[in-house]
């Protein structure tokens, strides 16, 4: 049988700590513009 | 396993280009803002790496792995609190930090800052705050190199007293040397080499094992509870993991960074390299340790905190193994160096010059700073002499310690004009003794992780006892509108 991650593991795996490193982009460039 | 020619070999000169940053250090150095807080001359990109790297321990190559090995992918938690805290600090403390400290008659540690920020001419505020520091960060310090010296005995049959001696002498050397730019540029490029090593060795094993894919598919065959995030976790379990991002906010070594870069406008840049390399390097110890279920399946590793050191050893050729090996002490070494220097830096700044010689010249303080870091690593040495010395135990209390008395206390006073002095003594007292108290209880609510009441609690006592208190002092109230003009 094949296995893989559920969408909740994947979800908790990527959505939060990808999400930090967006946040800093993104307010690095409205940040730096300031 | 025995230690190899090239492993050796990449060890000296790992050593020695440490040795050769303190030196270089040391011409940088003229008085004792340098030695503690680098002049306040730290680009974006270095105070990033360095406050990223003085953060994560050995853990991040041992400890976070090895958990991911044993029980998959429930162990998750803790890295993905670890990641919102670190980006809510430098977001919200950072900058603000920064420029407050300048403004808090140029303050140059945790301690100063507290006690500029209330005008607290009693100084029971820098007493109070410098004694936790230099307290906790002796048996850190200790703790760490017991666990380094440990490694090296366990993994290379290296004598546990000669790894302790040559391990702390160049950590000694180069920080009694260079102090704060020599810990920061060493923690730089160990930093640098802790990121090499996290990208290169998940990508090998995931391939070893067949891609991803099939990496996943073997690690469900062999027990499919490790792909499962909500594997035997509670509620209160996931909080507890996750409450270990609050105690950033508290952290000495780490937020002084933040009043070390050379200018505010550095910290957009500073948190972008910060999360990017904090966030990738907790991927590629989650990747590492899990891949590494499938990889060995056969025959399993009977201490699972070995699993990156193995890999290393049977996926890549000596030289780089070596360097990869050199990662793990790196990542020892720029925790415990930079936990050295904010001891010293108490003992002078926060006891030495306030109480015993407020005269004394810039040379005889950064000779004083060079002395201290040298009596207080001897000091951890001789702890560490005694791996099952109960005293290390203190060390299980200083992440949440310092996170709940110093956390609330650092941003309320960074964003409540109507703090007071009283405030910040009580929330530090209760959110120290709270941590204490709360770990000696079990079962039921007393499983949450101590710094969550204890967080709670000093925020609490610093509203609570601030608005009994009379309003703060008209040049308090100066420095904190000062600040919040300069930060429009």
């Amino acid at each position: 049988m094949e296995h893989t991650l559920s969408f909740a593991t994947w979800f908790w795996l990527t959505v939060p700590m990808v999400s930090v490193v967006i946040l800093s982009i993104i307010t690095y460039f409205t940040e730096s513009k300031e | 396993m025995d230690m190899s020619t090239p492993t050796l070999v990449t060890f000296i000169v790992y050593l020695i280009g440490m040795l050769v940053i303190g030196l270089i250090a040391y011409r940088l150095t003229d008085n004792l803002s340098d030695y503690v807080l680098g002049g306040r001359r730290l680009g974006g990109g270095v105070a990033a790496l360095s406050a990223g790297a003085s953060d994560m321990s050995g853990w991040l190559l041992l400890g976070l792995p090895g958990a991911l090995y044993a029980a998959g992918m429930n162990q998750i938690w803790i890295a993905v609190g670890l990641s919102i805290g670190a980006y809510l600090n430098w977001q919200f403390v950072a900058r603000r930090l920064r420029v407050y400290t300048e403004v808090a008659q140029d303050s140059i540690t945790v301690p100063d800052y507290l006690e500029n920020r209330f005008h607290d001419r009693s100084k029971l505020l820098r007493v109070i705050s410098a004694l936790v520091i230099l307290l906790f960060f002796t048996f850190y310090t200790s703790a760490g190199m017991v666990g380094g010296a440990i490694l090296f005995e366990q993994s290379f049959g290296l004598d546990y007293t000669v790894a302790l001696w040559v391990g702390a002498a160049v950590i000694i050397s180069y920080t009694f040397l260079g102090g704060f730019l020599a810990v920061c540029w060493t923690d730089f490029f160990q930093g640098l080499l802790m990121f090499l090593a996290l990208v290169i060795t998940p990508i090998a094993v995931i391939s070893a094992d067949g891609g991803w894919a099939q990496a996943v598919s073997n690690v469900g065959a062999i027990d499919p509870t490790r792909l499962d995030v909500f594997h035997e976790m509670t509620v209160l379990g996931i909080i507890s993991l996750m409450a270990w991002g609050l105690g950033y906010f508290g952290q000495p070594h780490i937020i002084v960074r933040f009043m070390a870069v050379k200018s505010s406008g550095e910290i957009p840049k500073a948190r972008l390299v910060g999360m990017t390399w904090m966030v990738l390097s907790l991927y590629g110890a989650i990747f590492t340790g899990f891949a590494g279920i499938a990889y060995f399946a056969d025959q399993p590793l009977e201490n699972p905190e070995t699993v990156f050191i193995t890999l290393t050893q049977v996926l890549f050729n000596p030289w780089v193994a070596g360097v990869l090996l050199a990662a793990i002490l790196s990542a020892i070494m720029s925790t415990i160096d930079s936990q050295l220097l904010v001891s010293s830096s108490a003992l002078v700044e926060d006891f030495y010059k306030p109480f015993l010689r407020k005269q004394a010249s810039q040379q005889e303080l950064v000779w004083v700073g060079r002395i201290a870091v040298a009596v207080i690593a001897l000091i951890a040495i001789l702890i560490a002499y005694n791996p099952q010395s109960r005293v290390l135990d203190l060390v299980a209390y200083a992440w949440g310690g310092f996170g709940a008395a110093f956390g609330p206390v650092i941003i309320l006073s960074l964003f409540w004009r109507r703090m007071t002095r009283n405030g910040a003594l009580v929330g530090i007292i209760l959110g120290a003794i709270t941590v204490v108290i709360w770990k000696q209880l079990s079962g039921g609510i007393f499983d949450v992780y101590e710094i969550v009441p204890g967080f709670i609690l000093c925020t609490l006592a610093i509203v609570v006892v601030s608005l009994l208190d009379k309003e703060p002092g008209r040049e308090t109230q100066v420095d904190f509108d000062t600040v919040e003009m300069t930060l429009k």
